[in-house]
C-alpha cells in the first residue's frame, strides 16, 4: 500500500486539481485534463536522500491511453517496467537479458495504485480522498498535495509544476518527512500521440 | 520456525541454488610475511565511504530487483543500509553500529528482525574485514592471496584472489563446509568492486547480484 501510493505519486502526470482555486482557472485545468486520450513523456527522475551526497538519478518514460492503459517505466539504473491494461497489471524487472516478472504482492499493491491514477488521468480530481489540494496560478502555476492522515507518516507534500501547454506536467516533486524528496522532470512530452495497444501489454 | 521463515523472506530470499554447499577445499597456510598482511584488506574499503548498487534478488518465487544504497565509515565499523524499489521509495532503512543494529525505516516484507539482522550481516560480510587479525595468510606461487580469520562459534572466514582472477570472501562452519561467498570482479571504484555476488548456502539458500551504480565521494 505504501508502495503503491508512492508509484502513483510518481505517474501522477495529468493531475490536475484545485480545491482552493479560482472557478475559471479550475475549470480550464479540468477540461485541458479531459482533452487527453493520451500522454507519452520521457523523464528524469532524481532522488535526494541524505545518506547520498549526490542524488540518485534515474531515467524513464510513460505512456497513458485513456481510459485506463499506462506503462510507466525505468530504463537506468534499474530496467522495471509496470503495465496496467483494463484490470490487468503486469510488472517486469529485466535481469540476465530477460524480463522477469515481479513478485506477485508488488502486482496486487500497484493495481489499487493504478486504479487510482486512471481517474486522475480522466479528469476524475474530486474523487480522490487520499490528498488535499491546493492551486497556485503562479507563475510557474502548480498544485500542492497535501496528504491526510496516514499517508503523511510517508510523503510530506507533492508540488506539481505545471506548463503553459495545457495538458502538460513540468515538473514533480516529492517531499518525505526526514527530509528526503524526490524531483521528476518530464521532458519531450506528446499529448494524444497514437499509441499502440502493444505498448501496455509487453514488456 | 520463524527464523527460518525470517531468513526466507530476508532478502527477498533469493534462489534456493542447491541444497549442498560449495566445494572448495581449505588450505592450509602458515603464518605469513608481514608484507602480505595489508593484502587480506585490500578489497574492502579503508576509507569512508557511499555507494549504489543495483541489486537482482531471487526466490523460488520470483525475482525483484532493487536499489541498494550504503554508508560506511571503516574506522568506526559503522554501516548504513538502504533499499529502495525502483521508483525510489525507502524499503529498508537501518544502521549498524559497535552495540547493534537501529531499524529506522522497514516496510513489508521488510521489517522483520530476521530481515534486518541477516541484511546487515550481509552487508557487513561484503564491505568490512573481521574485526581481529588473521590467524594465517599467505601468497602461493600463482599470486593468489589467502588470508583466514577465526571467527564466532568456530566459524571461520576468508579470502582467496587476486587482482588478475577476482576475489572470494568465504564463510565456513565448524565443519569447514563453505556456508556463504561473494564473488568480487573489478575494476574497483574508490575500493569497491563493480560487480559482486553473494550466494548464501546454509541455513537459507538465496543470492544476489550486486552492480554498482554509483560510487562516492
Amino acid at each position: 500500500m505504501k508502495r503503491f501510493l508512492f508509484i502513483s505519486i510518481l505517474i501522477t502526470v495529468g493531475l490536475f486539481s484545485a480545491e482552493i482555486a479560482p472557478a475559471e482557472d479550475w475549470i480550464s485545468l479540468k477540461e485541458a485534463s479531459r482533452n487527453i486520450r493520451s500522454v507519452k513523456a520521457e523523464f528524469l527522475q532524481k532522488r535526494y536522500l541524505k545518506i547520498l551526497t549526490k542524488p540518485l538519478l534515474s531515467e524513464g518514460r510513460l505512456f497513458f491511453d485513456a481510459p485506463d492503459s499506462l506503462r510507466w517505466e525505468y530504463l537506468n539504473p534499474l530496467q522495471s517496467v509496470m503495465l496496467q491494461k483494463g484490470n490487468t497489471i503486469q510488472i517486469y524487472n529485466f535481469s540476465e537479458g530477460v524480463w522477469k516478472p515481479e513478485m506477485a504482492q508488488a502486482v496486487e499493491a500497484r493495481r489499487m495504485v493504478l486504479a487510482e491514477i486512471s481517474q486522475w488521468f480522466q479528469g476524475r480530481f474530486d474523487e480522490s480522498k487520499a490528498f488535499k489540494h491546493v492551486y497556485s496560478p503562479g507563475p510557474p502555476v502548480r498544485v500542492t498535495m497535501v496528504p491526510g492522515e496516514g499517508i503523511n507518516r510517508f510523503i510530506q507534500r507533492i508540488e506539481i509544476f505545471l506548463s503553459v501547454r495545457p495538458g502538460v506536467i513540468d515538473r514533480v516533486e516529492i517531499e518525505e518527512p526526514g527530509g528526503s524528496r524526490t524531483s521528476i522532470e518530464f521532458k519531450n512530452v506528446e499529448i494524444n500521440s497514437s499509441l499502440s495497444s502493444e505498448v501496455f501489454e509487453k514488456p | 520456525m520463524i527464523l527460518k521463515k525470517g531468513l526466507d523472506i530476508c532478502l527477498l530470499g533469493f534462489l534456493i541454488l542447491s541444497i549442498g554447499c560449495v566445494p572448495i577445499s581449505e588450505t592450509t597456510l602458515s603464518p605469513g610475511s608481514p608484507d602480505d598482511l595489508p593484502g587480506c584488506y585490500a578489497i574492502f574499503p579503508a576509507e569512508p565511504w557511499e555507494s549504489v548498487h543495483s541489486l537482482e534478488a531471487t526466490i523460488r518465487r520470483g525475482s525483484s530487483s532493487l536499489l541498494g544504497v550504503t554508508k560506511g565509515e571503516p574506522s568506526e565499523r559503522r554501516l548504513q543500509s538502504l533499499l529502495l524499489s525502483p521508483e525510489g521509495f525507502i524499503l529498508f532503512d537501518a544502521e549498524r553500529r559497535e552495540n547493534g543494529i537501529a531499524v529506522r525505516k522497514a516496510v513489508a516484507p521488510f521489517d522483520s528482525p530476521a530481515f534486518a539482522r541477516g541484511l546487515m550481516e550481509d552487508v557487513t560480510f561484503l564491505f568490512l574485514p573481521p574485526q581481529v587479525k588473521p590467524t594465517t595468510w599467505g601468497k602461493k606461487t600463482d599470486g593468489t592471496m589467502i588470508c583466514k580469520w577465526e571467527g564466532p562459534d568456530d566459524t571461520q572466514t576468508e579470502i582467496r584472489g587476486s587482482t588478475g582472477s577476482g576475489w572470494r570472501i568465504l564463510r565456513r562452519d565448524k565443519r569447514g563446509e563453505v556456508i556463504k561467498e561473494v564473488v568480487l570482479n573489478g575494476p574497483f571504484v574508490n575500493g569497491l568492486a563493480s560487480r559482486m555476488e553473494l550466494r548464501a548456502f546454509k541455513p537459507t539458500s538465496y543470492s544476489l547480484r550486486m552492480t554498482l551504480v554509483q560510487p562516492s565521494p
